[in-house]
């Protein structure tokens, strides 16, 4: 099977199981645990197993030798309640300084997704599940291009500030998210890595709707100041350092739609030679579509209404 | 990217709704203290509310419930739910409240706290 195949297999799968979903009414929120919504960020996969597409991120890095400039999408349906699975891909741009631009697909990917463990009152969430980038789906012309296939078994992580004291009142909207994972790919030859990311929010909706009205107005109050980073940390031996991010931004809600723009300032000299830059649009699909997404295709979810919070 | 595009212009011929309801403001003003019992509890959503299942409640420090029974939607701004309450003592007291969107019937849960200062 070539990767052209298996990418219309992989797409009338997904058109597939979004018709059967449709046959079901049930309704289902997208990230919240108690009051806090957990919006989805950028560079950290939020812990949700809910219904989410982000179309388009687009991602511009200046490297030294060649600019490159990334276009992705990503859409997660809810398949059982509390499990999820996702695909997404990205179409990379480069351009080389003194020589052609290079263009093509990344490897295709796909998420799998478990709500393990929630405590709503303390606006904890606990999440596992693994990434999967299918080696050979990519651009041969891109140099890369991965024959081989990486599994990335991942722990999520999400837990709101809700219980500090009054005194501390307006650190409350506070949150953090964290994706810790483990690249195990299925060729001897390269290195294994640790990959960690995590996200600092500070959300203004739940600053207005559950601390204190401050008086912020739109469309400011549906502002969330965030910081994220993003580390890759190979774990063979003579193993190059630690390479990453660190990403500070801001992320608007609307009522059906997310935008967020962070800047990204590489860590050290491997991991980029100057500020990169990346804007995403995140739709809440099961706000613009409820009869097609916000419900698992099979099974019920009883419990899972919604909290405010965004 | 074509074949995400692709689907997602499908969907939106197949359905468009509105979202849910979320708190906009509220009287007394979330966590505010106010020197003055207030008469009625209001809050203002997002979006119209359908009074089925639509509901607030006030209770105080200890967790009792002070509210009168009946919540009302307004009949001219749809968008605002109210909840008389008795003459509050001076403390910290939790709205609850819960809002089923009238379009959809999409439910939204949420709370906050206000001081009354009391003489």
């Amino acid at each position: 099977m070539n990767y052209f195949q298996f990418r219309k297999i992989a797409m009338a799968a997904l058109l597939a199981a979004l018709a059967l979903n449709s046959l079901t009414t049930k309704l289902q929120a997208h990230g919240l645990e108690g009051d806090r919504f957990f919006p989805p960020t950028p560079l950290t996969d939020d812990p949700f197993a809910v219904d989410e597409l982000s179309l388009p991120e687009i991602q511009y890095n200046p490297a030294s030798a060649s600019r490159e400039t990334d276009i992705s999408g990503s859409l997660s349906k809810e398949i059982f309640p509390k499990f999820a699975l996702s695909i997404s891909d990205t179409y990379v741009n480069l351009n080389p300084k003194g020589g052609p631009a290079q263009d093509g697909w990344s490897p295709l990917s796909f998420n799998a997704k478990y709500q393990l463990w929630e405590i709503p009152e303390h606006e904890f969430i606990l999440s596992i599940g693994s990434d999967f980038t299918l080696g050979g789906t990519g651009s041969k012309a891109l140099p890369s291009y991965q024959y081989y296939t990486t599994y990335t078994p991942n722990l999520y992580l999400g837990k709101g500030f809700n219980e500090l004291p009054d005194s501390l009142k307006f650190f409350r909207p506070l949150a953090i998210t964290t994706v810790t994972g483990y690249d195990l790919y299925a060729n001897a030859a390269s290195s294994n890595a640790l990959e960690w990311s995590g996200s600092l929010q500070y959300s203004i909706p739940y600053l207005q709707e559950h601390v204190e009205d401050v008086g912020i107005p739109r469309p400011f109050r549906d502002i969330i100041p965030l910081v994220e980073f993003q580390m890759t940390t190979p774990t063979n031996k003579n193993a190059v350092p630690t390479t990453g991010s660190i990403d500070p931004g801001i992320l608007w809600e609307g009522k059906y739609c997310q935008i967020s723009g962070e800047v990204s300032i590489p860590i050290n000299n491997r991991s980029g030679p100057a500020v990169g830059g990346l804007i995403q649009v995140q739709l809440f699909i099961d706000d613009l579509f409820p009869k097609i997404f916000g419900h698992p295709i099979f099974g019920s979810d009883d419990n899972n209404e919604t909290t405010s919070g965004k | 990217m074509r074949t995400f595009l692709t689907i997602l212009f499908t969907l939106a011929s197949l359905s468009l709704a509105q979202a849910h309801a979320f708190l906009d403001h509220a009287e007394p003003k979330v966590g505010s203290t106010v020197q003055v019992s207030p008469a009625v509890i209001k809050i203002w959503f997002t979006m119209q509310l359908n009074p089925d299942g639509s509901m607030i409640q006030v209770l105080d420090s200890k967790g009792v419930k002070v509210s009168r029974s009946q919540v009302k939607i307004d009949p001219i701004d749809g968008k605002l739910m109210t909840v008389s309450v008795p003459k509050l003592g001076a403390g910290s007291y939790r709205v609850v409240w819960t809002a089923v969107c009238h379009c959809c019937g999409d439910t939204t849960r949420g709370d906050f706290t206000f001081t009354v200062a009391g003489p």
